[in-house]
């Protein structure tokens, strides 16, 4: 078991591209680490600079407290579950598994010894004679992770190892992996494209955008405190709505409507006061938003909406919506634009919800859940 | 729909496929297996083709050529060279396809060897023959460079030395089959995910434990294919030994398609020429059944 310490590490490419760009990242002993971001964001290229199958252009990089930029892959004691498994399909669940040891030279009995006590540990005793082809998707995955399992290593480097699950399955290998790991207790770093994922299993979560580090937390303030426009947009499912606003005294004018803002919001940002009188964005996620007419929203104050289409998901509804605002783009290239012409925020209502499509209806707000970035950086104030 | 209607329909849905089969079944049955059947049948009569009245013969034929020495000459020389022509055409066609997949080397380097390599399949039997007729010869240029490295002594007769001519022919033959292998390898390879060379690389897998456990298994299918057919193709190699050797020096490249060529159309024999047509057939066809089998098996 080690800490894995990234620093200043860059990655370019041929034709100048920077694929990772000065990533500084430390990785606590036994910590699960996620490293997560839209497509093309660098998460995967990280990981496999870790793992030693792509050079390092600068930087350094250690695990364990040994540099390890000019070490081979096999040298770097780290296991790999690939997004494809990478299982032999000619070999049996118990050759695949033991493969790293047979490579080694370990004696048979010893092989047996180990991998017996893996499939245990992951339920695959009765799978151990039998071919990849033959195993179902969550038992492919359990292989794959007994082959990294069995070499020990000091971290398992895992690309989006879930993603050609099914949604259903992949919750409970979500589910399994975490516990596993707790488990075993051996530092993991988890790349995954799904913000999900990264919610539910990391101890922390790095965010990644265009190669560039964007925060690093633990999923509760990545949530509650975005450092920027991008973070904010891309944790949170479905994502913040960020509208572009001007901040007029305690008001925030929007449109033709405004929000008025409680002291305790200067007070928890001071930078905020000195925006006075410009333009600021600020976003509000679709679950602080309330149907006006029910109880839970009754206690906060409205702004006039029009319902553009509801999906009823039976525990919730996820209502689109109109809002006379602009709405400012959060840069996250993998976002899925459920705005249609007519929509411009999402908002997630109680199933009791009234609401029809079409109609027009005030929207209840928690003030207190604003965020507020900067309309040029995009950085929290 | 009436019953009669509905039968009638029936009908014409089980006839339909054999309908477009037809013309395929008519051009096989005419070309390939009415002459099989044909030659069979002359490997049973005396006097085959030369007589009109020629009698039922039963098995004398084939007891004709199972006593002939040269028949076991040309079945030993036929399997050496096939054998032989298909292990090196596996072995040749697997280096120069490992090489060609290769990221180690240059990419134009890697276009211009897949085209040198590729050569020998673009030319005939005819060329491939005249060609290592001309390179063999006693003041050949194969004959030169050996001499100029000190390998041998003296002028080698390549193709004339019982020695050495079944060698050569082989050689020749290896030479002009190997791309084939190449081909198929090559695209074998590139079909192979990355993902299980990077995995190996992570548990330390040395190159060559990576071309056992991985490549050559996942390789293993189009290798026993092409095997198959190559093992096929080559036992019935004729114009390339006509060409050089014409079976000789003292029948020491004799195989059995020049064999057969020669009891036909040398000594007009054509009934021990059928019956010996008819064992390369059942070779042949032991080989295609296996090749079928596994095939089915997969």
């Amino acid at each position: 078991m080690a800490e894995v310490i990234l620093e200043n590490i860059c990655k370019t490419y041929g034709n100048n591209f920077h694929a990772i760009d000065q990533l500084n990242l430390s990785v606590e002993d036994g910590e699960f680490l996620i490293l997560v971001g839209p497509s093309g964001c660098g998460k995967s290229t990280a990981l496999r600079m870790i793992a030693g199958l792509e050079d390092v252009t600068s930087g350094s990089l250690r695990i364990g407290g040994v540099d390890v930029v000019d070490m081979p892959p096999k040298d770097r004691d780290i296991a790999m579950v690939f997004q494809s498994y990478a299982l032999y399909p000619h070999m049996t669940v118990s050759e695949n598994i033991a493969f790293s040891m047979r490579l080694a030279g370990k004696p048979k009995a010893e092989r047996k010894k180990r991998v017996d006590e893996i499939a245990k540990t992951l339920q695959l005793t009765s799978l151990l004679d039998s071919k990849p082809a033959n195993l179902s998707g969550g038992q492919r995955q359990r292989v794959a992770m007994g082959r990294a399992m069995v070499r020990e290593p000091a971290a398992f480097l895992m690309d989006e190892p879930l993603s050609n699950l099914d949604a259903k399955l992949r919750v409970q290998m979500r589910a399994e992996i975490t516990s596993l790991q707790k488990q075993l207790g051996v530092t993991t770093i988890y790349v995954t494209h799904d913000q999900t994922e990264a919610m539910t299993m990391g101890d922390r979560v790095a965010v990644l955008k265009g190669g560039v580090l964007q925060q690093v937390d633990t999923p509760k303030r990545l949530y509650e405190s975005p450092v920027n426009a991008f973070v904010a947009g891309f944790i949170g499912s479905p994502s913040m709505n960020l509208f572009e606003a001007t901040l007029m005294g305690d008001e925030l004018t929007v449109g033709a409507f405004a929000i008025r803002l409680q002291n305790a919001a200067f007070g928890r940002r001071p930078g905020l006061k000195s925006y006075a009188g410009r333009k600021v964005v600020f976003g509000i996620r679709p679950e602080d938003l309330y149907d006006s007419n029910l109880e839970s929203g009754r206690k906060y104050q409205t702004i006039p909406a029009k319902v553009t289409s509801i999906e009823e998901l039976g525990s919730e509804h996820i209502v689109h919506l109109s809002i006379d605002a602009a709405r400012v783009d959060s840069g996250d290239p993998d976002a899925v634009q459920d705005f249609g012409m007519a929509s411009n925020a999402v908002a997630k209502f109680e199933p009791v919800s009234a609401v029809r499509s079409g109609s027009e209806i005030r929207l209840a707000l928690d003030d207190t859940k604003l965020h507020f970035f900067d309309p040029e950086t995009h950085l929290a104030i | 729909m009436t019953r009669q209607k509905r039968s009638r329909h029936r009908l014409k849905r089980t006839v339909a496929p054999y309908l477009y089969l037809s013309p395929s079944l008519v051009i096989i049955g005419l070309l390939m297996l009415l002459p099989m059947v044909t030659v069979i049948s002359y490997s049973f009569q005396n006097s085959a083709v030369l007589r009109r009245d020629s009698s039922f013969a039963g098995l004398k034929h084939y007891q004709a050529i199972f006593a002939d020495p040269v028949f076991w000459a040309s079945l030993w020389h036929t399997l050496y060279f096939t054998c032989i022509s298909v292990i090196f055409h596996m072995t040749i066609g697997m280096i120069f396809a490992l090489m060609l997949n290769s990221d180690r080397i240059n990419p134009t380097l890697r276009n211009i060897l897949r085209v040198l390599y590729i050569l020998p399949w673009l030319f005939t039997a005819v060329i491939i023959a005249v060609i290592w007729r001309l390179l063999l010869e006693p003041n050949g240029v194969v004959n030169s460079i050996l001499m100029q490295l000190g390998i041998i002594g003296s002028k080698i007769e390549w193709f004339s030395s019982p020695e050495t001519a079944l060698h050569a022919v082989t050689f020749a033959n290896i030479w002009a089959g190997y791309p084939l292998f190449m081909v198929s390898l090559l695209a074998g390879l590139q079909g192979i995910p990355k993902d299980f060379y990077e995995a190996a690389d992570i548990d330390g897998a040395k190159a060559y434990q990576k071309l056992i456990f991985i490549t050559i298994p996942q390789l293993m299918p189009i290798i026993i294919s092409i095997s198959l057919l190559d093992f096929i193709w080559t036992m019935q190699v004729f114009p390339l030994i006509w060409i050089t050797t014409g079976g000789g020096p003292i029948y020491s490249t004799e195989v059995l398609s020049t064999y057969t060529y020669k009891l036909a159309f040398s000594s007009y024999n054509l009934s021990q020429a059928a019956a010996s047509a008819v064992v390369i057939l059942l070779i042949s066809l032991g080989l295609t059944l296996f090749y079928i089998r596994y095939q089915k098996a997969r």
